[in-house]
């Protein structure tokens, strides 16, 4: 940089203090809040948000959140100022962290703003955000397992596709999900070793070896589609997996129908997440995979087998990306339609690295992705005065917002899509 | 850099079977003498413009094309229907038929000049989202015959026969039926991307179920639909974003159904047949598009109230047959009630379920119709 110029940076490294910049950004908030929802909201009227659901093992009955809606969105807008005020006197310790809260209370009127008058089954909008999370989840797993050993795997959306392919197909044959579920299993283990080979062995590009998987899954699987499944209609109807309540849990109002009413590949997904992160964290083997991802060649002094850790992890990483794909076809509908993972896993990708390449990070950043698909269903059905392409656009747009703005910089694994050559 | 070879010839050898495998996918062409789609050779075919014609024939075969909207040619229901009308003139009239599947809007284009090159007599594309491609086309080579399905062009080209349907009358009978039908007092209905043909069938559906509100002075709500003639589209609603995740037809479904609704009408191609799962596992009804759902997809037949019909299969055949006989010139053919180009399909499993005063009514409802006595609400 020249001497003398003046950017952005400098006159706010100069001029505003971050703690400053946030307790403004807070203030903003709450005026947005005043501004955007208060005028439009009758006096008198009321929120309605049902909390309980018609549908599986009946919880115990609550009765619904009915508030009135100008009070409530004038309190929201309190807080939100009130902590704008603080943190522009006393300041708080995690400035950074409250932006998510403040971001819940912006979403909290907005929620009241459009049911004002009006009502909304809330317990089904959660439940439906964990089912829709679900995949995504999957994708964001995949992915940690592999470039935690430094492999970047863009094959996820691929993987996804062929797994939901077979499982349909061997579902429908056997007449049972569990094989099914067993076939995707396999079958993104030998994508998953695919990409192994590819990446360690042979040291390909990382992004091309993936994006080949991906375009060869996509036309593998659309030509057997309808070339085959066309004819074989019976290969295409595959018994799915039912929610299976768990005792007692699953009538706890609002959480029971979220994570205990859930089919098995839901629940595989949770204890995947658990798992996951106490391996990566809590275990030798963890320990080794993350010295890989960061350091190969001091792993490597140390006696540790670079090439087996690595295969072992990405193979595991298609193992999971091949279970999210039975989601789409065993954990929903039965059916395979042409490309039908509609990007889910690039979207888990970015999940993630959102979640900083941890894997309950990667959770919440699917959770909250799966939160806007859900909300932007019912804000449809509220007739809010979004058009519904904007409404749309909001997952993508809530994910970049809340994750950017929340998150903060994400480091990748330091030897990421490195490959490793012993000397 | 001896080790960077099997890697180059490896990955070469992966890009290369993907390409022919895609290439597959898209071009799948039927011969003459199959009288089922289903039966097609799975070899890419080659693309030398003219395939050896039948030996010494009489009168030259007349052969019609068929470029399919994204969603595939089994799709049970838009691009399925569409192909059915080419299927009953290959039968009926002995012509050539093929088809061309777009996996991506990028292939319209390119699947309309493949069959230019081939020589095709008719080329009739399947959709709405093709309108642009197909005027170009139709522009840039003049002599061409083109049909396509929901799209009409004004000023009327000289070469393309616009195939449109006012699916508004039949999905308005529908709505009619959903009024008389829920027990909840509400219904809903979504779409798949937000394009007149689809947003007709909610206008029209919407219309109905208000319709029976001010014939028997109740109150049945319809979510995911509000038609506002001063919006683009006339209206807005609920909308899934494309046609092909079943997955987001049933997460809707079930939203819907959370809400309280119980008789839902898809407009989304197969992402309908994830609702229709939805739908099955909760007790609800549905009534599905363009097809006969309880023929298309039997395994859901218990919850279709009834179909709208868009009968597709009967415009294209007319098409192909205005070719056959020299009679084709371009303008628009339009689909309605009267014509028997749309309608609704027999009630099936509901039949002893829907009250014959009911259907007394919906038939009283189609004659008005007809007679232009009421309106649909969809702007003619």
């Amino acid at each position: 940089m020249a001497p003398g110029t003046l950017d952005w940076a400098t006159i706010r490294h100069r001029y505003l203090r971050r703690e400053q910049v946030l307790g403004i950004v807070y203030l903003l908030f709450a005026i947005a809040i005043w501004t955007l929802f208060l005028p439009h909201v009758e006096a008198g009227a009321k929120a309605k948000f049902g909390l309980n659901v018609v549908t599986g093992v009946k919880p115990i009955p609550v009765p619904d959140l009915v508030v009135p809606a100008r009070e409530t969105i004038l309190l929201l807008g309190f807080i939100a100022a009130f902590m704008g005020g603080w943190q522009l006197s006393r300041g708080f310790k995690e400035p950074q962290a409250l932006l998510a809260v403040l971001l819940v209370i912006f979403l909290l009127a907005f929620l009241v703003w459009a049911t004002a008058g009006k009502s909304f089954n809330l317990t089904g909008m959660l439940a439906s955000t964990v089912l829709r999370a679900t995949p995504i989840a999957f994708g964001a797993l995949s992915g940690v397992w592999c470039e935690r050993t430094a492999v970047i795997n863009i094959a996820i959306e691929g993987m996804m596709l062929s797994s939901a392919f077979t499982s349909v197909v061997i579902a429908s044959a056997t007449g049972s999900p569990y094989w099914g579920l067993l076939a995707a299993i396999v079958t993104g283990a030998v994508l998953g070793l695919v990409l192994a080979v590819l990446a360690i062995r042979f040291r390909v590009d990382q992004i091309i070896a993936g994006t080949a998987i991906n375009i060869f899954a996509i036309g593998l699987t659309s030509f057997l589609s309808h070339s085959w499944l066309s004819v074989r209609q019976d290969l295409n109807a595959a018994p799915n997996f039912k929610p299976i309540p768990i005792p007692l849990l699953a009538k706890i109002p609002v959480l029971g129908p979220m994570f205990f009413d859930v089919n098995l590949i839901v629940y595989i997904m949770f204890a995947l997440v658990i798992i996951t992160h106490i391996i990566l964290f809590h275990t030798r083997w963890g320990l080794r995979m993350r010295a890989v991802g960061e350091h190969p060649k001091a792993a490597d002094t140390l006696g540790i087998n670079v090439y087996l850790t690595r295969y072992i992890s990405v193979t595991i990483g298609g193992i999971i990306a091949g279970i999210g794909g039975a989601y789409f076809t065993l954990g929903s509908v039965g059916r395979f339609d042409e490309v039908m993972t509609a990007g889910k896993g690039f979207i888990g990708l970015a999940a993630m690295i959102f979640g900083k390449w941890t894997p309950i990070g990667g959770f919440i950043a699917s959770f909250i992705f799966g939160l806007a698909d859900a909300l932007q269903v019912k804000m449809a059905i509220l007739r809010v005065p979004i058009p519904s392409e904007f409404l749309l656009m909001a997952p993508y747009l809530v994910t970049i917002i809340v994750l950017s703005g929340v998150v903060g910089r994400a480091v990748p694994p330091a030897a990421d899509g490195q490959p490793y050559v012993k000397e | 850099m001896k080790q960077r070879k099997p890697l180059y010839t490896l990955l070469l050898l992966i890009v290369l079977l993907s390409l022919v495998v895609s290439a597959c996918a898209k071009a799948t062409p039927t011969p003459t003498p199959a009288p089922k789609p289903t039966e097609k050779p799975t070899e890419a075919p080659k693309p030398t413009p003219k395939p050896t014609p039948t030996p010494a024939p009489a009168k030259k075969v007349i052969k019609a094309c068929q470029v399919t909207d994204i969603g595939g040619i089994d799709d049970r229901s838009f691009n399925a229907t569409a192909w059915k009308g080419m299927q009953m003139a290959h039968e009926k009239l002995g012509v050539e038929v093929k088809y061309l599947e777009s996996q991506q809007q990028a292939d319209y284009a390119t699947n309309i000049q493949e069959f230019i090159n081939e020589g095709c007599d008719i080329i009739i594309t399947v959709g709405f989202m093709l309108g642009d491609a197909t005027k170009e086309y139709a522009q840039k080579y003049p002599d061409q015959k083109f049909a396509i399905v929901d799209f009409a062009y004004d000023p009327p080209l000289p070469n393309v026969l616009g195939l449109v349907f006012s699916v508004d009358e039949a999905s308005f009978l529908a709505g009619y039926v959903a009024g008389g039908m829920t027990k909840t007092g509400k219904v809903a209905t979504f779409g798949g991307i937000k394009i007149p043909p689809v947003t007709q069938f909610m206008v029209g559906y919407e219309q109905g179920v208000k319709y029976y509100n001010k014939k028997h002075g109740t109150n049945v709500e319809v979510l995911g639909w509000q038609t506002d003639l001063k919006k683009e589209g006339f209206g807005d609603g609920v909308f899934v974003g494309n046609f092909e995740s079943t997955d987001d037809g049933r997460r809707v479904a079930e939203s819907f159904m959370d809400e309280g609704a119980d008789i839902i009408l898809p407009v989304a191609g197969p992402v309908g047949l994830g609702t229709a799962a939805a739908v099955k596992e909760r007790g609800a009804m549905m009534i599905g598009v363009d097809t006969d759902w309880y023929i298309s997809a039997p395994e859901y037949k218990d919850v279709y109230l009834t179909s709208v019909l868009k009968n597709m299969d009967v415009a294209v055949f007319q098409a192909v047959k205005m070719v056959v006989d020299g009679t084709f010139k371009g303008g628009v053919y339009v689909g309605t009630l009267a014509n028997n180009g749309v309608g609704i399909a027999p009630y099936h499993e509901f039949e002893d379920k829907v009250p014959a005063e009911l259907k007394a009514e919906v038939e009283q409802v189609k004659e008005g119709i007809i007679k232009g006595e009421i309106s649909t609400g969809w702007p003619k």
